[in-house]
């Protein structure tokens, strides 16, 4: 219980420095900011407009708390480009992004864990060999080649197969699922792949630390086979280790989605933060990197918790913190 | 005979050793040759020679604008060199300092620093690039920077638990015994623990640097455009890839080869830095 109030203690601080970061850094902008946003060729009396319409001609530290304020009552601001409010632009890119992220995962895990299991147990050498290859090749392409190759293969109109759709997300949303879930098979199995990659050899390490294990040879003692000892025993061992790995993948993956989400066209959180960064819209981009930011920081925290209740050795050990980081950056 | 000399004949001995060596080796030798010497100039354009396939004068055949694709493929290696090693400097630097702080006498520092490490993992190295993006622009310090911040914090969590094992060791001791003060422990006996680790994570960091590039790249906030990548290559070629599939090959397996060879390098590495699997650096211990 201690624990988890200082963890979230430090959870709240460590989002407190973030805001103030992302305050500045969208302030430090060479030139004033109601000028870069009104564009180059404004009147003097649009950017003045524009200026107090925004707040940015009181001091600082008001306009901070003002905008901490906001937050802390769900008031993201809005958009200046659509006029919509921040939060419902998000919530629009959150129901694409999220299922794409969730069914990459999905991939990820269906090819990862098996692979890895497959990598260290196989009997034949040269299958043990070939899955490591396949591991380490795939964990080192690039998001972006790996779904341009995909789009080369499978897609309607460019690939070989025509089967999936490679361009946008389904016209109706989520309203029509089956054309939704379509329009994500080639982006999901980007990420999927990648990610899965990177999973198996992580599979493959645990079990592998696992082999040598004193529980390894009391199940072997019990009178289990090699390969049984290690999928009853030491996956379930290795089991915390993996939930972390697959918690900060999922932080990772954010990364390949902003990458496949504009390689793919959809109208994702990453792709739509990009764009308002490029279309100068500094008031979405701040809110918007700030909702980021705290989600991710959240997940860590709920990682470290799930990590904690799934390995009761750590609760023992009564040290909170660092166990063995395991963090794949996917780009 | 040297440790490095016997890691790396030992690297060498095996056929994915002599793999990695050679791609990394021939990496920093086109880098350093493309300073001075391109195939064709990188600024030749020539608006009749578009999309062209390979011939004699063109390798790997022309781009959008007529320019050599293989030409930008070189001079690319250059500044993705670079950004790989300020990326890992960068990092190394980072996360020796936190180590350091981590260790320190002061429990206050010390506890601080290790959950503001764990808080801030958890976040993307992407997002700090995009937020590094809203005042500096698409640069190439806003890879290096987001990068190095990303992998120090990693390289610090990964090492901590090795270097709390050497601080809290008899010979660390036996030195405190012998009036060593806190930073001659850290150099002298801390330090020598770590390298290893150290060695292996940086190597796989900077094979992550390049993914990122490509990434950070093609989303507009990393390389500006005109200058050189394997990811500017990479991006400028994704719009025609209905109409020219062939270009978006080589780019991508340039950065895939070389990604493999430094994971692979990694890998060797932990097992030709180990006394346990390294028999003749026992010897050298001996």
């Amino acid at each position: 219980m201690r624990f988890l109030f200082r963890r979230f203690l430090i959870l709240v601080m460590t989002l407190l420095g973030l805001s103030l970061l992302i305050f500045v850094a969208v302030r430090i902008l060479p030139g004033d900011l109601a000028s870069v946003m009104a564009g180059l060729n404004a009147p003097p009396e649009r950017v003045e407009a524009l200026r107090s319409q925004l707040g940015l001609d009181r001091p600082l530290p008001d306009q901070y708390l003002t905008w901490m304020a906001d937050l802390a009552r769900g008031d993201f601001g809005r958009s200046l480009l659509t006029g919509r409010s921040v939060s419902v632009q998000v919530g629009d890119r959150a129901a694409v992004t999220f299922p794409l992220i969730g069914l990459g995962l999905l991939i990820a895990m269906v090819i990862g864990l098996p692979m890895g299991c497959l990598s260290l147990l196989a009997s034949k050498p040269w299958v043990r060999s070939l899955v490591h290859v396949l591991a380490i090749v795939g964990g080192s392409m690039p998001a972006l080649w790996g779904g341009l190759l995909l789009i080369l293969l499978f897609s309607r109109g460019s690939g070989l197969l025509g089967i999936f759709p490679s361009q946008g997300f389904a016209q109706g949303g989520w309203s029509t699922p089956g054309k939704a879930l379509w329009s994500l098979v080639l982006p999901a199995l980007t990420l999927g792949l990648i990610i899965g990659a990177s999973l198996m050899r992580y599979t493959r390490a645990a079990l592998a630390d696992m082999l040598g294990s004193g529980y390894m040879d009391m199940a072997r003692a019990c009178g289990m086979t090699r390969t049984h000892a290690l999928l009853r025993v030491g996956l379930r061992l290795a089991l915390p280790q993996l939930v972390s790995v697959l918690g900060l993948t999922f932080a990772e993956m954010i990364t390949g989605a902003m990458v496949v989400e504009n390689l793919f066209a959809l109208p994702g959180l990453g792709s739509g933060l990009v764009s308002d960064l490029g279309n100068r819209d500094l008031i979405a981009v701040q809110s918007e990197l700030f909702m980021l930011a705290a989600f991710f920081l959240l997940v860590g925290f709920l990682v470290d918790m799930i990590h904690r209740l799934a390995d009761p050795r750590l609760k023992a050990a009564g040290e909170g913190g660092s166990g063995t980081s395991t963090r794949q950056v996917t780009a | 005979m040297t440790t490095v000399a016997i890691v790396a004949r030992s690297m060498w001995s095996r056929a994915e050793g002599k793999f990695s060596i050679l791609v990394l080796g021939l990496w920093v030798l086109v880098s350093l040759v493309s300073l001075v010497w391109t195939p064709q100039s990188l600024w030749a354009t020539d608006g009749y020679q578009v999309w062209k396939a390979p011939s004699a004068q063109h390798w790997l055949g022309t781009d959008g604008t007529g320019a050599d694709v293989l030409s930008w493929l070189m001079a690319g290696s250059h500044t993705n060199l670079l950004i790989s090693l300020l990326a890992v400097l960068l990092a190394a630097l980072l996360g020796l300092l936190l180590l350091t702080a981590m260790l320190a006498s002061n429990q206050l520092l010390a506890a601080g620093t290790v959950v503001v490490v764990d808080a801030l993992i958890s976040l993307p190295t992407v997002l700090l690039a995009l937020m590094l993006a809203v005042p500096l622009g698409p640069s190439i310090a806003v890879i290096v920077i987001s990068c190095g911040i990303g992998y120090g914090l990693n390289l610090a969590r990964i090492v901590r638990p090795q270097a709390l094992l050497a601080a809290g060791s008899d010979y660390a001791l036996s030195a405190k015994a012998n009036g060593a003060g806190g930073w001659r422990i850290m150099l002298d006996h801390i330090l020598p623990n770590v390298m290893p680790t150290m060695a292996v994570q940086l190597s796989l960091s900077a094979g992550t640097a390049l993914l990122a590039e490509s990434g950070l790249t093609y989303l507009g906030i990393g390389v500006p455009s005109g200058v050189p990548s394997w990811g500017h290559s990479l991006a400028t070629s994704v719009k025609f890839i209905d109409v020219f599939p062939l270009t978006v090959l080589w780019p991508g397996l340039l950065v895939t080869m070389v990604v493999v060879a430094l994971n692979v390098c990694g890998d060797l590495l932990r097992q030709a830095m180990d006394p346990v699997s390294n028999p003749e650096l026992r010897k050298l211990a001996a």
